[in-house]
C-alpha cells in the first residue's frame, strides 16, 4: 500500500502565483509557476519520502502553505541536486568544506563550498523513489560504509565516503583545521590513505583558539585565506583577485545584514511569525552557502524578509505553533533538534549558536580583504573561551526571550561534548534559565531516545 | 469523550514491562503489569486489560487515558502521551508529597529527577545510552551467575566484602565478572560490588542535578533490596519506602495526570 503524500493545498496557488521569481547565480531564473508545478507534480514523484505524512520519523518539512518562501526553501532544497549536477557539467567547481568559517574566498573563487550535511543532500537526491524507512536504509548503509572507512569515533563522517566512493564530483577538500570541530582531522587521514586520494586536499590552518587579538595570528591566518584561493584557482584555472575577494565579501555581508535583520524582525514579534524550520531555513539563508548557490539565496531571503515582516505586523501565527509555545535556544555544532516534533510538544526553537555566529558577524570592507576576512573569521563569538562564548550566547538568549536552553552535540564531537556543561553552567548561573545537555547518538535509536528528553525537558518548562 | 464515570488511568509501556494503573475517586483502584513484547501497542493493552479486568470494568468506563513510556507513542487507546520523566515526578508526588528527588531504574536507562513540592520536575538528569547502570544490566549479571533476577539484591547483601568492578560497560563487565570468578572471589561479593558500581553511576547523575530529601526510588529495579542499600550508601540518603509496587510508579503518575488533564478539558468536575 502506498503511504500518504502531502499534497499543497490549490487554494493558496494564487497567492503564491503573485511572488517573485529566484534568480541563480548563472543568471538563469526560475518563476513561481515553475516552481509550484514542481512542488505539485514532480517532487512528490521523485522525493515520496520528503512529503510522506509520518508524525515520527524524517522531517515533515515546512506545511506552511501560506508563506511563499517556504514553498521556495524548500524547492531550493529538493532541487539541491539536480542543480550541483547542472553545475558540475557546466564546469563550475565544487569543493568540500568544514569546520564552521563564513564562504566569502570559495565565492570570490567561484567555486561552491558544501558541508557535510550538503554533501549528503546532494548524495540523498541522486535517488528517487524512496518512502522514508528506504530513504532511512539508505543514509543508514552510507553512514555505516563512513564509519568503515574513517572511525565510528567520528562525530561528522558525512560526505568523505562519497568522495571515496566517487560517488559526487567534488573537485576539492579544503576545510579550516582547529576551528571548533575535533573530527576533520579522522576526515582528513581518511582521505589521505583512502582509493580516491587523488582529489585534490588543502588544510586552511586556522591558529589555536583565543588568537583574535594577536596581529601574527590575524595575518598567519591571512596568509592561509591566499593559499586557499590559489588552490580553489589551481583547480578553476582562472585568478582570483583581491578585488575578487572584496566584492564576494561585500555580497556576503548583505546577505548577513539581511540574516540578523530577519532574525532580529522574527524575535519581535508576540507570537512567532513562523514555525521553527521556516525560521531556521529563512535565518540560515543569510549566510547565501545553504543552497548551494549564493544568488538564489539571496534573492529567497530579501522576499522572505518582506513576508515576515508582514507577518509581525498583522500578528499572524507560523503554521503548526501552539499558543503560547515553550521557546528553546539550541547551543552547540552541526545537529538540531527536530522542529515539528517539538512543535506537537507545545515547544519552539527561537535560535541557535552555530552559523548564527558567523551570520552575525560582519567583515570590514576597507583594506586589506584577506586581513579583514582573517580578522572576522578569528573573532567569531562561537570560536572564543568558554567565559566570552558563553556571555556572547546570553545576549542571543536575551533577545529571543528564550525559556529554556538545551545543548545538543553528536556523540564523538569531543570539542563541543567538552565545553558544553560549563556554558551551560555559566548560562544557568547569570539567566537562571532551564537548560539540558543532550549527547546525539549515531542514528539506531537516536530520534526517539532524544525526542523523549526534549519532550520531558519542555514538560519540565 | 464524554462523562461517563471517575475511572481514571495511567498506561506506562517500558522496555521490559509495560504497566497499568486505574484510579477511582483519587485512589488507586486497580493495576495491571505484564512483560513488554516487540508490540507496544498489544503491550500496553495488555497491561490495561489485566488493570480493568480485575477491577470489572471496560476500557469505555475510562473518562481519560495518558500512555507514558517508550511505547506512548503508539498508543493509540490513551488521550494524550506524557513522557515518564514527569509521570514518574506525579506519581512519587502523589505518594509522597514530601519527595523532593527521584531516582528511576527502568529496563533500559535509569533517571535522576528534583521536583518541587507540586511534583512540576524542576531538574533531570538520564543515562544517554549505556546500558550498564539498568535493569538489562543486572538481568545479565543474574544470567552470568545463573541466579534468579528477583534474587540478586538479597545475595549481593549477604557479601562479607565488596570486589570493585572498574568497567562501567555491560559487555566488559561481563568479562569482567568472569574473570573475577576464576580469580576466586566469591559471587555475593563480586555482586555486592557490581550493584555499588551502578550507585556510583547514578550518583554521577546527580552531582548534575543536586539531591534534596525525602529521596523516593521508583522502576523495576527500585524492588531489588541490595541496590537500594547502595543507592543510600553512594548518596548518603535514606530512601522513602514506596507504598506499591515501585514499577508501577510511572502509571500511577500518568493516571494522575489523566485526571488533572479531565478536569482541565472540562470532562470531569471533582
Amino acid at each position: 500500500m502506498g503511504k500518504q503524500l502531502f499534497r499543497y493545498s490549490e487554494a493558496n496557488k494564487e497567492k503564491f502565483l503573485e511572488s517573485d521569481n529566484i534568480t541563480f547565480n548563472d543568471g538563469s531564473t526560475v518563476s513561481p509557476e515553475e516552481i509550484w508545478h514542481y512542488l505539485t507534480e514532480e517532487a512528490p514523484a521523485k522525493y515520496p519520502s520528503a512529503f510522506e505524512v509520518n508524525l515520527y520519523q524524517g522531517n515533515r518539512g515546512s506545511r506552511d502553505e501560506t508563506l511563499p518562501t517556504s514553498l521556495k526553501t524548500r524547492y531550493l532544497g529538493l532541487t539541491f541536486s539536480a542543480r550541483m549536477e547542472k553545475a558540475k557539467d557546466n564546469g563550475k567547481s565544487i569543493a568540500f568544506i568544514q569546520g564552521g568559517q563564513a564562504v566569502d574566498p570559495y565565492t570570490a573563487a567561484d567555486t561552491i563550498a558544501l558541508r557535510p550535511g550538503l554533501v549528503n543532500q546532494w548524495n540523498n537526491g541522486l535517488e528517487y523513489g524512496n518512502d522514508i524507512n528506504k530513504e532511512n536504509l539508505r543514509r543508514k548503509k552510507s553512514k555505516e560504509k563512513a564509519f568503515h572507512d574513517m572511525s565510528f569515533e567520528a562525530c561528522q563522517t558525512g560526505g568523505y565516503e562519497h568522495v571515496q566512493a566517487g560517488d559526487l564530483r567534488i573537485d576539492v577538500i579544503a576545510p579550516y583545521t582547529v576551528l571548533r570541530c575535533s573530527d576533520i582531522s579522522y576526515g582528513v587521514e581518511a582521505h589521505r590513505h583512502g582509493p580516491n586520494k587523488n582529489v585534490k586536499l588543502l588544510n586552511v590552518d586556522y591558529p589555536l583558539r583565543f588568537q583574535a587579538d594577536k596581529p601574527w595570528a590575524i595575518e598567519y591566518f591571512a596568509k592561509n585565506l591566499r593559499r586557499l584561493v590559489n588552490t580553489l584557482d589551481e583547480v578553476t584555472g582562472r585568478k582570483t583577485s583581491e578585488n575578487d575577494l572584496l566584492k564576494a565579501i561585500k555580497l556576503h555581508n548583505t546577505g548577513r545584514r539581511l540574516g540578523t535583520e530577519l532574525a532580529e524582525l522574527w524575535w519581535s514579534a508576540d507570537v512567532p511569525p513562523t514555525n521553527s524550520d521556516d525560521r531556521a531555513s529563512m535565518v540560515s539563508l543569510g549566510n547565501l552557502e545553504v543552497h548551494g548557490d549564493v544568488q538564489a539565496s539571496l534573492s529567497v531571503l530579501k522576499e522572505a524578509k518582506k513576508f515576515i515582516a508582514e507577518r509581525v505586523k498583522n500578528g499572524v501565527k507560523g503554521h503548526a505553533v501552539a499558543d503560547n509555545p515553550k521557546r528553546l535556544f539550541i547551543l552547540g555544532s552541526c545537529v538540531g533538534i527536530n522542529g515539528s516534533r517539538s512543535e506537537d510538544a507545545g515547544a519552539i526553537v527561537v535560535g541557535r549558536d552555530d552559523q548564527w555566529s558567523h551570520c552575525s558577524s560582519l567583515v570590514e570592507e576597507v583594506g586589506d580583504p584577506f586581513y579583514n576576512l582573517a580578522k572576522a573569521t578569528l573573532e567569531y563569538p562561537y570560536e572564543q573561551s568558554i567565559e566570552k562564548r558563553a556571555q556572547w550566547t546570553i545576549e542571543q538568549i536575551k533577545k529571543s526571550r528564550a525559556d529554556g536552553v538545551i545543548f545538543i552535540h553528536n556523540w564523538g564531537c569531543n570539542t563541543q561534548a567538552a565545553i558544553s556543561r560549563p556554558i551551560v553552567d555559566i548560562i544557568k548561573r547569570e539567566t537562571g534559565i532551564p537548560t539540558y545537555i543532550h549527547e546525539r547518538d549515531l542514528h539506531g535509536l537516536r530520534d526517539e531516545q532524544e525526542q523523549n528528553r526534549v519532550n520531558a525537558f519542555v514538560e519540565m518548562l | 469523550m464524554s462523562i461517563n464515570g471517575n475511572y481514571f488511568a495511567g498506561v506506562d509501556v517500558g522496555s521490559l514491562a509495560a504497566k497499568s494503573v486505574i484510579l477511582k475517586d483519587g485512589e488507586i483502584f486497580a493495576t495491571g503489569l505484564v512483560p513488554s513484547g516487540v508490540n507496544s501497542v498489544e503491550s500496553g493493552l495488555n497491561a490495561l486489560n489485566l488493570a480493568l479486568e480485575s477491577a470489572g470494568l471496560k476500557q469505555e468506563d475510562l473518562t481519560y487515558i495518558v500512555g507514558t513510556g517508550y511505547g506512548r507513542v503508539s498508543a493509540p487507546y490513551a488521550n494524550k502521551a506524557v513522557t515518564e520523566i514527569t509521570c514518574h515526578a506525579k506519581g512519587a508526588n502523589y505518594l509522597h508529597p514530601t519527595v523532593r528527588t527521584i531516582i528511576d531504574m527502568g529496563g533500559q536507562d535509569c533517571k535522576a529527577i528534583r521536583i518541587d513540592q507540586d511534583g512540576a520536575v524542576v531538574d533531570f538528569a538520564m543515562n544517554d545510552k549505556c546500558a550498564a547502570g539498568t535493569g538489562r544490566f543486572l538481568e545479565v549479571m543474574a544470567g552470568v551467575f545463573k541466579v534468579e533476577l528477583k534474587d540478586l539484591g538479597a545475595i549481593a547483601l549477604s557479601a562479607t566484602d565488596t570486589v570493585p568492578m572498574s568497567s562501567t560497560c555491560t559487555v566488559f563487565a561481563e568479562s569482567e565478572t568472569i574473570s573475577l570468578v576464576a580469580r576466586g572471589e566469591k559471587p555475593e561479593n563480586i555482586l555486592n560490588g557490581i550493584h555499588h558500581s551502578i550507585a556510583n553511576r547514578i550518583a554521577g547523575l546527580f552531582s548534575r542535578v543536586g539531591i534534596e530529601s525525602d529521596v523516593f526510588f521508583s522502576g523495576g529495579v527500585a524492588k531489588n533490596s541490595g541496590m537500594k542499600s547502595a543507592i543510600e550508601q553512594a548518596l548518603k540518603v535514606t530512601i522513602v519506602k514506596p507504598e506499591i509496587d515501585p514499577q508501577l510508579i510511572g502509571a500511577l503518575g500518568a493516571a494522575v495526570i489523566a485526571r488533572n488533564f479531565s478536569k482541565k478539558e472540562g470532562l470531569w468536575a471533582a
